[in-house]
């Protein structure tokens, strides 16, 4: 049985390194400016692109107590420009767990925009507090 | 772009970004590492057991074990761990009742993790600063005489520390002041009530803080003789000094179960799963503590059966060797909190040192975050250690409770596959705590 667990343990791991790039990709179907793509598609994709790309966008819609996208995995640099643009049917708090912690209001009415630069490397969640769904993680680094 | 600090929710209690995931080649290097040592020790290692509970350390100068033992020196460490609880508390209700109170940070990472680190380095702690025990104290030890029931063990502990974990990684709201104050309250209330009817024992074996405390203590170089002396002696020869009671697993299997639900909670899978499972907070809590339950379930039930499945014992020892053996688990169990917990302990440390004070202008050092390989580095060097001084620990302890062990040295096949079960599962828990830093 353990034999059987470990196995299944390293299978998992192989997966989920295929997942990472599965993952990267999918981040062009959130609606990035053709501007910041190249940070959304893998090196070997753009071998000739490797620059930092200059900034990240994240388009979200909420609508009906819905938001899209949720629980997205996204990468952006330290001291890199992350910018969330909301197109909102409600009111809502957007909080960014990096440190320190910024907070946003939310009102509802499209095309607002957050802009905000994280300078201490790790996993930050961006959430909507009222909703209680986080919308990405976006790992700094 | 207006921040407004006041209503900002706490994410995991303490708010803030959590580690980045640590990369995929570290983290086979760690397995890979674990695995060679683990066979290379049950093969090739001694074959007769080296480590005893009865050696004495070497014992320190006497004015050591005076001055620690001195009723001055020790009411004196509890009256001012007293005084801090209590401006802690004040802080609490008095502060700003948002993320500048200092409440969550002593409380997530001073008391869970802070008590872990002092517990290393000076043996049981929270027996002398407990503000339960001292209050006891001031009241005249006074107790109605009930005996604590042996039957339970550390069982008590156990629940309590998982109704900690639950708040932190389960409940709706960790970060909520009022729900950490409730917590407290009821914690002071029950161990002070049990105080009050069993004495002191009730505080040894109930209060989860100093069940933790102990079961981090034999991993300190530090003891006390059998004769008092304050000693430094080898943490293994200390190791099995556990104590084996109802409970003792149950203890183990909740600190190394939400440990890894921790980073397993933080997946992105598991976050979708929630949430497309639940409509509401009330069922997305039920869902996470089931999580919580499956996870201590999963470590305790298959210790358990490793444990059993120990060669060379008759029935009875049989029985008796999950607790015999759960010494062997805290290794990993302290190189897991802290491979986990240690950023938060050295940063969100100092920024709660920092509020407590008041310097809200304090330059917090992130002298680990903003060094990502090096915290990956001591991450899963962590991780490996505590996988290595376990299986050294399971392994001793498997030579000395084998009925050969006294006589002639096992051949090595045999002595093989009677550990072979307990290997693989602690290098299942490796395995999967890597994983977990990897990918969680």
């Amino acid at each position: 049985m353990t034999t059987s667990r470990t196995l299944a343990i390293l299978t998992a791991a192989a997966l989920i390194t295929a997942g990472c790039g599965g993952s990267t990709s999918s981040d062009n179907a959130s609606g990035n400016t053709p501007s910041s793509q190249p940070s959304t598609i893998g090196p070997s994709d753009m071998p000739n692109d490797q620059a930092p790309p200059p900034r990240l966008l994240v388009d979200v819609t909420i609508k009906d107590g819905k938001v899209t996208p949720a629980n997205e995995q996204l990468k952006a640099g330290v001291k890199e420009q992350i910018i969330i643009r909301i197109n909102s049917d409600a009111a809502d708090e957007l909080h960014v767990h990096s440190t320190p912690d910024h907070t946003f209001k939310v009102e509802a009415k499209p095309m607002q925009s957050f802009q905000f630069t994280v300078d201490v490397p790790g996993k930050v969640d961006v959430e909507l507090h009222k909703l209680n769904q986080i919308i990405a993680t976006i790992q700094v680094q | 772009m207006i921040t407004d600090r006041s209503t900002a929710v706490l994410a995991h209690g303490l708010g803030g970004s959590t580690d980045l995931p640590i990369p995929l080649s570290y983290a086979l290097i760690g397995a890979a590492w674990a695995l060679t040592f683990t066979f290379a020790v049950v093969a090739l290692a001694w074959r007769r057991p080296r480590f005893d509970p009865d050696r004495p350390g070497r014992p320190l100068p006497r004015w050591v074990t005076t001055l620690v033992d001195a009723p001055a020196t020790r009411w004196a460490v509890a009256i001012a761990a007293l005084a801090f609880a209590v401006w802690v508390m004040v802080a609490g209700f008095v502060g700003p009742q948002d993320e500048d109170n200092p409440l969550p940070g002593v409380f997530y990472v001073l008391l869970w993790v802070g008590l872990v680190a002092l517990s290393l380095v000076f043996g049981p702690v929270w027996r002398a600063i407990s503000p339960v025990r001292t209050v006891h104290r001031l009241l005249g030890r006074r107790s109605l005489g009930l005996p604590y029931p042996e039957r339970a063990g550390y069982w008590p502990a156990a629940a309590g520390l998982f109704a900690f974990v639950w708040l932190e990684l389960a409940s709706p709201d960790p970060g909520s002041l009022g729900a950490i104050k409730i917590w407290l309250f009821a914690y002071f209330i029950v161990t002070l009530a049990g105080a009050l009817c069993c004495g002191d024992r009730w505080c040894a074996r109930a209060d989860p803080f100093e069940v933790y405390s102990v079961v981090a203590s034999p991993l300190s170089p530090l003891r006390s003789n059998r004769d008092g002396r304050i000693a430094i002696g080898n943490p293994f020869d200390h190791l099995p000094t556990l104590p084996v009671r109802a409970g003792t697993l149950g203890v183990l299997a909740v600190l190394l179960g939400s440990t890894a639900f921790d980073s397993f909670s933080a997946s992105p899978g598991w976050r979708g799963f929630v949430d497309a499972h639940t409509h509401s907070p009330a069922t997305a809590t039920l869902l996470r503590t089931a999580g919580l339950l499956v996870f201590a379930a999963v470590v305790g039930g298959t210790f358990w059966l490793a444990a059993r499945t120990t060669g060379g014992v008759d029935a009875r020892r049989r029985r008796e060797l999950p607790g015999l053996m759960a010494h062997s688990l805290i290794p990993i169990v302290i190189g897991y909190v802290f491979a986990h917990y240690l950023t938060y302990l050295v940063e969100r440390g100092q920024q709660t040192i920092f509020l407590l004070l008041g310097l809200h202008d304090a330059q917090v050092h992130y002298v680990l975050s903003m060094h990502p390989p090096v915290l990956a580095s001591i991450k899963v060097g962590c991780v490996v250690a505590g996988h290595i001084a376990a299986v050294i620990a399971a392994h001793d302890k498997a030579l000395r409770l084998s009925p050969a062990s006294g006589r002639c040295p096992q051949p090595a096949v045999y002595q093989l596959t009677g550990q072979l079960a307990m290997m693989l599962v602690m290098v299942g828990y490796t395995f999967t705590g890597l994983y977990l830093l990897f990918g969680g």
